[in-house]
């Protein structure tokens, strides 16, 4: 049970080619490799399109309090007047009106957009933050593991198996409520921003081993060429070998599979949220919304619809960019 | 390239997914009438316990009877069985001394059921009991039942290994709730617990320190299910029990699939209640709710004759509610199974506050949050209207929405905070959500606190638990006040964990009123539990009355005789049929 | 090759006793008591505190850590509560379902293999030949079909895909039961017809990966030298992609497709909740709602001995695949 299978390949096809980052700037006057990227980047059409939409969808997510201020509507009220008997909205596509403008949950009666831009949000959050610490730790163990080897190598390689071994699900399951207890205690308000802290430890717990089996391989791949050798030969510290000479030289595989590992979250995030982990129902977040939309999928499916699509092209986004970034950075690659 | 493709990707999900959604819902045609009435009696004439069953119109003989569960059954040994699957599907291999004649609608009798009659009160002070068995009453094996067998059932209750069941017998019989230490079922194989004798084969006899006039009930319960001593397999009986009913288990694949089968040793005549239509009942495990009921709707193949035990889910029922071609393959009935906000009278000792609560509940949106009135009904008293001699009040009158500003004036001002403790199931926590929402528009401060689903019982049974609210539920064994008022409201029974007084409600006059109701007759018992009832919630509000389920279940198109038993209110097999 | 066996199975027994470990340490600082879930409606403290003696549970962690491995190996009494004699490997008696636990695994175990493994060769089937055929026809309609399925793949949920699937092929079109789980030996049609959906759900997700991936290996390969020399050599097309540049590229496809399926026969909880059935995944998923020690230890144990054994076998595959690949 790893945390998706994206984690695997993003590893893999990134790995497949390494001498594609070393300084390629062969022949072309006077670029970075950096600014050679950017060019190319610029000049993919789908990256530019994938990436306005996803500017597009971080401006949402941080502008929440301002779009609730505006659309007049908060993310806990309940409007159970517009409901049926049987708790079933009324009116067209499961209640989609002027007012409120994605429709109502069925049961409780909350508008369904205002809590979709709030978990963006919160599903935003979670992921970046989450790809941001398994990279670090990643990169860190990696390049440790890779540049010194021996024994550590063996160590941290050891660890990186017994992690992928845990299963994951199954753990951060089991871990999420005694942490909550452990915190809080049994009558304390548990805040918002703690749910989605556990969530991020978990994702970090599980999610950094294949950053470092990446750098790994990668920084075994640099550690003999003559740049390096040279740098240790005049005596440089551990420091200065690890983030002056090889790190500045896989920056961009690193890259890639951050921009990978974002939407992985995102889904899995969604994918706790299924078996009944992570967030409170206090905190709006993709997961949850679409957990409990699947069932009304026959009764109410605009209900579905709605969180449905928008995970859909929040991913799709992520992934079109991720892809297109791997492009640009590495100009060998295939398109 | 690629846009184009997100595109067209997402115009299929739009596309499969707007499929349906385009017509308008106008709430019509939404109401659904639950409305039925109680009555219960104990058979005072002995013709009432005598067999066979009334014929069932329409049923007929043949065919499979399937139930499609989620999860299964936790045991099939009678002397374990507690479980309301459990509950329902005994009686299909298991006797008792007494049982419930049900009509479906509310009508209820107790009858003997193994015995000739529902007890004999020997000195009418409710400390003797005899029960004599029926002639011709037999097991699987054609070996006749006789009350050794039934006290050796009863006897086997009392192995801790055994643990599950009901403990009233065990627990009376012992005076104490340590009856396993009292009496060690073990060491005594051959001989009966204290005050449960055998004077003949076909008498049976209880004696008891206190006067426990509910007896009559309590041996419906499938403690007193008879077992020959030689086929007690100790806790393997849970695979294979031995029946006495008119079907026996041929094949038990643990986890996923029972299969009874018709017992040709089961004598009609002897059975008030059972029949035998169907050749075999087949239980199956495994589908989600959601799944049972989708695949009994689709009515296809077996499951034209299958039920689905788990009631339609909130998701499904707009739209089994809203097809009428299904109407005939529902079933809809309330059940006796309440549930209040319970408040835990510890914490929070200011009545004005739990008055407040009282008004402040929109009952009507809370039903609406769970899924509307096929899935609970309102309720305002503490026992739920299936219990024998209920009367219909509401101590705190506020309409279907509640009355915020008459509990913003008992709070004069104040905001107390409360701590609403919730299962992490997907059904309490939008019970939460509402419940926060609502009773902060009368003045609260509520903190929702989740609790583990599984433990959540557990922790709310215990004295000293943190919370100031939390849902509890209660459904009672027999449907008479004793089973409920003393169990839930009685002071004195209040331990340190395993409550089943969740409120911590404790008063010495309604105590001592307890005691006087307890020691009546109990045909007479009925109206002043009523009243008791009433006067405890105008007194002291120790709870929110919420609602009670409601059973919604459907089932195939060629399955009959299903009804919701009046006492456990969920679905009775003794008169299912499968139609050809 | 003997050496690196022994050297990784070494290392492979390592990692499970610190998976069992952990396990059996962060199951114990659980905030919910085992003993609970016995008792009924009429429970009492005195009665809890006996049945926690009974089951051991007031002894030390060492010693009750030390009795299950003891369990497993040689098997052991559990008592008469627990149904006497658990003969090895003994994974203990829960108090939930009321069974040996090796009961419950040998019957979700084969439930999860035989949504796992079909499923594997489909998604590899489709994954790789995708990935080819858009390799070989680089640039072609066909190619870009190929990368939008791949893309779309990745970037859904199997609940999203799985639910959709459902609601039109189950319950609006009624071309297929419900899913449910009947042994292939029993009645393979049904097998068959019941797992479908399942199949197709977890391919249609996870081919997407494996055509992206094997793509991208492809054109490495077809651009390498041997690939070169080999149609210089004047080789048939045929010939070369099917022997040399296939098994090259396939070479990280096989170490994916090793730890995927590794991953998967240790529960496929999302799939199996989504279809309902009920396999490994969603058996454990309730034992640790349920605080089913025994039966969370089994399924977790379990589940890391298919991701640890995958990873051994991925290793060997690899040197079997490619010529370039020495064992060290």
């Amino acid at each position: 049970m790893s945390l998706s299978p994206v984690e695997g390949v993003a590893l893999d096809e990134i790995e497949s080619d390494p001498d594609a980052t070393t300084p390629a700037a062969k022949g072309v006057v006077g670029r970075s490799p950096g600014q050679l990227a950017w060019l190319r980047l610029r000049r993919d059409r789908t990256a530019v399109v994938s990436g306005v939409l996803l500017v597009f969808f971080l401006l949402l997510g941080l502008s929440a309090p301002l779009i609730e201020m505006a659309y007049g509507i908060g993310p806990r009220e309940q409007f159970q007047n517009l409901l049926d008997g049987f708790g079933m909205p009324l009116g067209y596509a499961g209640g989609v009106s002027g007012e409120h403008w994605f429709g109502l949950e069925p049961g409780l009666g909350r508008d369904i957009f205002i809590r979709l831009i709030y978990g963006l949000r919160t599903s935003l959050f979670i992921a970046f933050a989450a790809a941001l610490i398994t990279a670090t730790i990643g990169v860190v163990l990696g390049a440790l593991a890779g540049y010194l080897g021996g024994w550590l190598d063996a160590v941290i390689n050891w660890i990186t198996d017994l992690t992928l071994a845990m299963p994951f699900l199954i753990i951060a399951l089991a871990l999420t409520p005694t942490i909550t207890l452990r915190f809080y205690g049994e009558r304390g308000q548990v805040s918002s921003a703690f749910g989605v802290g556990v969530l991020i430890a978990v994702f970090a717990i599980f999610g950094w081993t294949s950053t470092a089996r990446l750098v790994r391989g990668q920084v075994i791949a640099l550690r003999e060429r003559e740049f390096v050798e040279a740098a240790r030969a005049s005596g440089a510290g551990l420091g200065h070998m690890l983030f002056r000479q090889l790190l500045p030289n896989i920056w961009a595989p690193i890259l890639v599979s951050f921009s990978l590992a974002v939407p992985q979250f995102i889904t899995s995030e969604a994918a706790l949220s299924f078996i009944g982990v992570g967030l409170s129902d206090e905190t709006p977040s993709f997961g949850r919304m679409i957990y409990r939309s699947l069932d009304f999928l026959q009764t109410d499916p605009a209900y579905v619809f709605f969180p449905g699509i928008m995970i859909f092209a929040l991913v799709f986004a992520f992934n079109l960019f991720g892809d297109a970034l791997r492009d640009a950075l590495d100009p060998k690659s295939s398109r | 390239m690629r846009p184009r493709v997100v595109a067209a990707a997402g115009g299929a999900i739009a596309l499969v997914v707007a499929l349906g959604a385009c017509s308008k819902n106008t709430g019509e045609g939404t109401a659904v009438d639950t409305d039925r009435k109680q009555t219960g009696v104990i058979a005072t004439d002995p013709k009432d316990s005598q067999g066979p069953a009334a014929e069932v119109s329409g049923a007929v003989k043949g065919g499979t009877f399937t139930i499609i569960r989620e999860s299964p059954i936790s045991h099939l040994d009678p002397q374990r069985t507690y479980s309301f699957a459990g509950l329902m599907t005994n009686p299909l291999f298991a006797r008792y001394l007494t049982t419930w004649k049900d009509d479906g609608k509310g009508g209820l009798v107790l009858v003997g059921d193994l015995a000739e009659t529902p007890g004999k009160n020997v000195n009418n002070d409710c400390k003797v009991w005899e029960f004599t068995v029926k002639d011709g009453v037999k097991f699987e094996d054609g070996r006749p039942i006789t009350s050794k067998e039934i006290a050796y059932g009863i006897a086997r209750s009392f192995d801790p290994d055994l643990s599950g069941g009901p403990t009233y017998i065990q627990e009376w019989l012992a005076d104490t709730p340590q009856f396993d230490t009292k009496w060690d079922f073990k060491k005594n194989k051959t001989s009966l617990p204290p005050g449960l004798s055998t004077p003949d084969a076909k008498t049976l006899r209880f004696e008891f320190a206190k006067p426990r006039c509910d007896l009559p009930f309590a041996v419906s319960l499938p403690t007193t299910a008879p077992l020959p001593a030689d086929k007690d397999t100790g806790v393997d009986l849970d695979k294979q029990p031995f029946s006495s009913g008119p079907y026996k288990v041929a094949k038990n694949q643990v986890g996923v699939q029972i299969t009874l089968d018709r017992n040709t040793n089961w004598d009609p005549n002897t059975d008030p209640v059972r029949h035998q239509y169907p050749d075999q009942f087949v239980w199956s495990f495994g589908p989600t709710a959601d799944a049972a009921n989708n695949r009994v709707i689709a009515d296809n193949g077996a499951d034209q004759s299958a039920l689905a035990f788990n009631t339609v889910p909130a998701s499904l029922v707009a739209k089994v509610a809203g097809d009428a071609a299904l109407k005939s393959r529902t079933i809809l009935s309330p059940t006796p199974s309440a549930n209040q906000l319970v408040i835990n009278n510890q914490r929070v000792t200011d009545l004005k506050v739990r008055q407040a609560l009282n008004y402040a509940i929109d009952r009507e949106g809370f039903i609406k949050a769970m899924g509307g009135q096929t899935v609970a009904a309102p309720l305002t008293t503490l026992m739920p209207s299936a219990t024998i001699g209920y009367k219909a009040y509401d101590a705190y009158p506020a309409g279907a929405n509640g009355n915020l500003d008459k509990a913003k004036e008992l709070l004069g001002g104040k905001t107390p905070e409360l701590v609403l403790g919730v299962a992490d199931n997907s059904t309490e926590q939008q019970q939460g959500a509402q419940l926060k929402a609502n009773l902060e528009r009368a003045g609260f401060k509520i903190t929702l606190r989740n609790i583990s689903d599984d433990a959540k019982l557990d922790e709310i049974k215990k004295k000293d638990n943190p919370w100031d609210l939390y849902i509890g539920n209660w459904a009672a064994d027999w449907p008479s006040g004793a089973s409920i008022l003393p169990v839930l409201y009685d002071g004195r029974t209040i331990k340190a964990e395993g409550n089943s007084n969740q409120s911590y409600f404790n008063d010495p006059t309604i105590n001592a009123e307890m005691d006087r109701i307890q020691a009546m007759p109990a045909a007479d018992q009925g109206p002043e539990w009523a009243k008791l009832d009433e006067r405890i919630m105008k007194e002291h509000a120790p709870v929110v009355p919420l609602f009670v389920d409601v059973a919604y279940n459907v089932h195939g198109s060629k399955a009959g005789g299903v009804f919701i038993s009046s006492v456990f209110g969920y679905p009775s097999f003794v008169n299912a049929y499968a139609k050809p | 090759m003997a050496r690196f066996l022994i050297k990784r199975l070494f290392s492979a027994t390592l990692t499970l006793f610190a998976v069992s470990v952990l396990t059996f340490l962060m199951f114990f600082a659980l905030p919910r008591d085992p003993v609970s879930s016995i008792c009924s409606k009429n429970c009492n403290p005195e009665r809890l505190e006996r049945v926690r003696d009974d089951l051991g549970l007031n002894d030390p962690l060492i010693s009750q850590y030390a009795g299950y491995m003891k369990g497993i190996v040689t098997g052991r009494d559990l008592g008469s509560a627990q149904g006497g004699r658990c003969d090895a490997p003994c994974l203990g008696w829960s108090y939930v379902t009321n069974e040996a636990v090796s009961d419950t695994i040998a019957r979700v175990l084969p439930v999860t293999l035989s949504i796992v493994i079909p499923a594997a060769i489909l998604w590899l089937l489709l994954g790789v030949g995708l990935g080819m055929v858009s390799a070989l026809r680089r640039g072609t309609w066909l190619d870009r079909l190929a990368i939008g399925f791949s893309l779309t793949g990745a970037s859904l949920q199997l609940y999203f895909v799985g639910a959709v699937l459902l609601l039109v092929f189950v319950y609006n079109l009624r071309l297929l039961p419900v899913p449910s789980y009947t042994s292939l030996f029993d009645n393979p049609a049904k097998w068959a017809s019941g797992l479908v959906l399942a199949w197709v759900a977890l391919a249609f997700l996870f081919s997407a990966i494996y055509a992206r991936l094997s793509r991208a290996q492809m054109l490495e390969t077809l651009s390498e030298d041997f690939v070169r020399t080999a149609r210089a050599k004047g080789l048939a097309k045929p010939k070369v992609y099917g022997r040399h540049a296939l098994r090259a590229a396939i070479t990280p496809v096989v170490t994916i497709a090793g730890l995927d399926v590794g991953g998967a026969l240790g529960g496929t909880v999302i799939t199996e909740t989504t279809f309902g059935i009920q396999g490994l995944g969603r058996t454990a998923v309730d034992a640790v709602r349920a605080g089913d020690l025994p039966t969370i230890m089994a399924t977790v144990l379990i589940a890391a001995v298919f991701v640890v054994l995958a990873n051994v076998l991925v290793d060997l595959l690899y040197a079997a695949i490619d010529p370039r690949v020495r064992l060290r």
